[in-house]
Formats: structure tokens, sequence, C-alpha cells
């Protein structure tokens, strides 16, 4: 798992910065790979993005997805910057949203040595398809996942956080069970 | 390091509580699951009157180890407890939420999903 994860990390890493390559190739210079890699994850996703949050509007209109919502979560999350929910017609379409997409970055990197794609995952049902490109997050949900996940109240306001922590207390919660074997005597001493 | 007869908890909404590991998926003979791995798991006990029930058998992803997870940088994390998250065989989570924290691989192992759910990420 993890080497198959390294070798990922390291392919796009080596995509997007060729020249850093050697640093981490030399473990002595570790600290300094270290420093560059966080350095470079931040400078890829402000210069190098996969899609852009307007490209990505774009697509959506384009594919007619229904009910575009753009929630930025940049302060709730390192990990992304923007989340857009669609909602589909039908799996078919859900399917073609995420397909659009995957396209619209094919189209953007023509010519380009090597092509670095999103990850797409729930492609097969079509549910619920996740477009991972980078900093903007892509959901394509139909009508009842959309309402079952509800994915706007979790990334928008308080009320969204109020519900977790309740039930995480409640969840966490462990009773611990009265132990009956070692009952004070009942006889009295004398 | 999960194997079968592993007890764990669950970190999500799903009803469930307590899950046992029968079966890590993967190669035949796997030994051990890490974090981002998915097994096969009986439900142990649950919350009364949802969906998932007791003995019942599911799938799930763990996100939480007490076996710690190394990053290339040097970092390790372990946590308290052993946790998985429900899913059915698309992949799609049973719950609605996520509890606790999780580590960042996932989103590099494809749980995307899951990652988005939850309401912190190591």
């Amino acid at each position: 798992m993890l080497a198959a994860l390294r070798s990922r990390y390291l392919h796009l890493y080596a995509t997007s910065l060729p020249s850093s390559s050697l640093t981490n190739q030399s473990w002595k210079l570790g600290f300094s790979g270290l420093n560059q890699r966080f350095s470079s994850s931040g400078a890829e996703s402000s210069s190098k993005e996969l899609l852009s949050l307007q490209e990505v509007e774009k697509v959506l209109s384009d594919v007619r997805a229904d009910d575009v919502t753009v929630i930025p979560v940049g302060n709730h999350v390192d990990w992304a910057d923007f989340m857009v929910i669609a909602t589909g017609r039908s799996t078919w379409h859900i399917k073609n949203i995420a397909q659009a997409l995957i396209y619209k970055v094919k189209q953007k990197q023509l010519g380009a040595k090597r092509k670095v794609l999103p990850s797409v995952q729930g492609q097969e049902t079509g549910k619920w398809v996740v477009v991972d490109s980078g900093r903007v997050i892509v959901h394509a949900l139909d009508e009842k996942a959309r309402a079952y996940y509800n994915l706007e109240n979790l990334w928008t306001g308080k009320a969204g956080q109020k519900e977790p922590t309740e039930e995480l207390t409640k969840a966490f919660v462990k009773v611990r069970r009265i132990n009956n074997s070692k009952k004070p005597a009942q006889r009295s001493p004398f | 390091m999960i194997q079968p007869q592993t007890h764990l908890n669950v970190a999500d909404n799903s009803g469930a509580r307590e899950l046992m590991c029968i079966r890590v998926i993967g190669a035949s003979n796997r030994r051990y699951a890490h974090i981002g791995d998915v097994i096969v798991a009986v439900i142990k006990e649950a919350v009364p009157n949802t969906p998932l029930e007791r003995s019942e058998v599911i799938r799930a992803v763990i996100v939480r180890t007490c076996k710690e997870l190394k990053r290339d940088n040097g970092m390790i994390i372990r946590y308290d407890d052993n946790a998985a998250v429900v899913i059915d065989q698309e992949g799609n989570p049973k719950g609605t939420r996520i509890f606790g924290a999780i580590a960042r691989e996932l989103r590099q192992l494809n749980f995307t999903k899951i990652v988005s759910l939850a309401p912190e990420v190591l």
C-alpha cells in the first residue's frame, strides 16, 4: 500500500517539479527535500492546478448540472479550497459530468509530456462521483444521495458542526461494567 | 495492524458500534490491514433501531490504528483506538458523518468521499 502511495506521490511530484527529483533521491538532504515538498505542494496548487474554479463552473453549466453550489472551505480544512456540489438527473448524467471534467483536464494538458489526471471515485455506480482535482473537489450526486449526505450542511455554518460533536461524545462514552466479584463480605466480623 | 478477530470501533453514524474483522481484502493470505485498507467485518454491537444489525457482514475501511503510520517525511501518527468506516460494495459510506480525526493518506488511496465527510484531517 505504502509503496504504491509513494510511487504515486513521486510521480505527481516529478511531473510538477522535475528539478527537485535530485534532492528527493539523496537522503542526506532529507530536510531540504522535506521543506521543498511542502512548499512545492503549495506552489503547485496556486500555479499548476488541474482545474480552476471558473473552468469547473463552466464545464458544469455546459453539461447542465442542476443546483450547483460552490462552498469555500479554505478556513475549515487545509486539504482543499473549494467544494463544488452538483446534482445530476440520472446515473448517466452524473457519469457524464465526471467525464466532461476529465476531458477538460486532458484538453488543458494537450502536448504535455506526461498528463496528470484527477482521481475519480464512484464512477461505476454513478450515485455519487467525486472528482478530486487538487484544491477543487467536485461532487456530483443524484438527488437522493444529496439529501442523504447533506454536504452543504456539513461545510457551511455551525449547524453541521454541532450535531457530530454531540454524537461523538455519545459514541465514545463507555459504560464500565459493575464488578460484582469483589463484593464486601455481608457477614459482620464479630 | 488489523487481522481477523480484531475488534474495531466504528467512526461513523451508520448505526454499528463495534466490528470484528474476519478477512483482510487484498492478496491471498494477507496478514495485516493498515490505514486505508478494506476489510470484511461482522457487526458485533449495533445501535438499536438502525438499518445495520448485529451479526451482519459488511465491508469497512480502516481509518485509525494503534499501530503507527509512518510518512516519508518522518512524521509518525498513531491513534488511541482502531476504528473503521462502514462502506458498501461500491465504496460509498453507509453513514453520513464521520467522527474523529483521520489521516490524509485516505485521499491518496481514493477514499475522497470519506475524507470530505470527516471533521478533521491529519
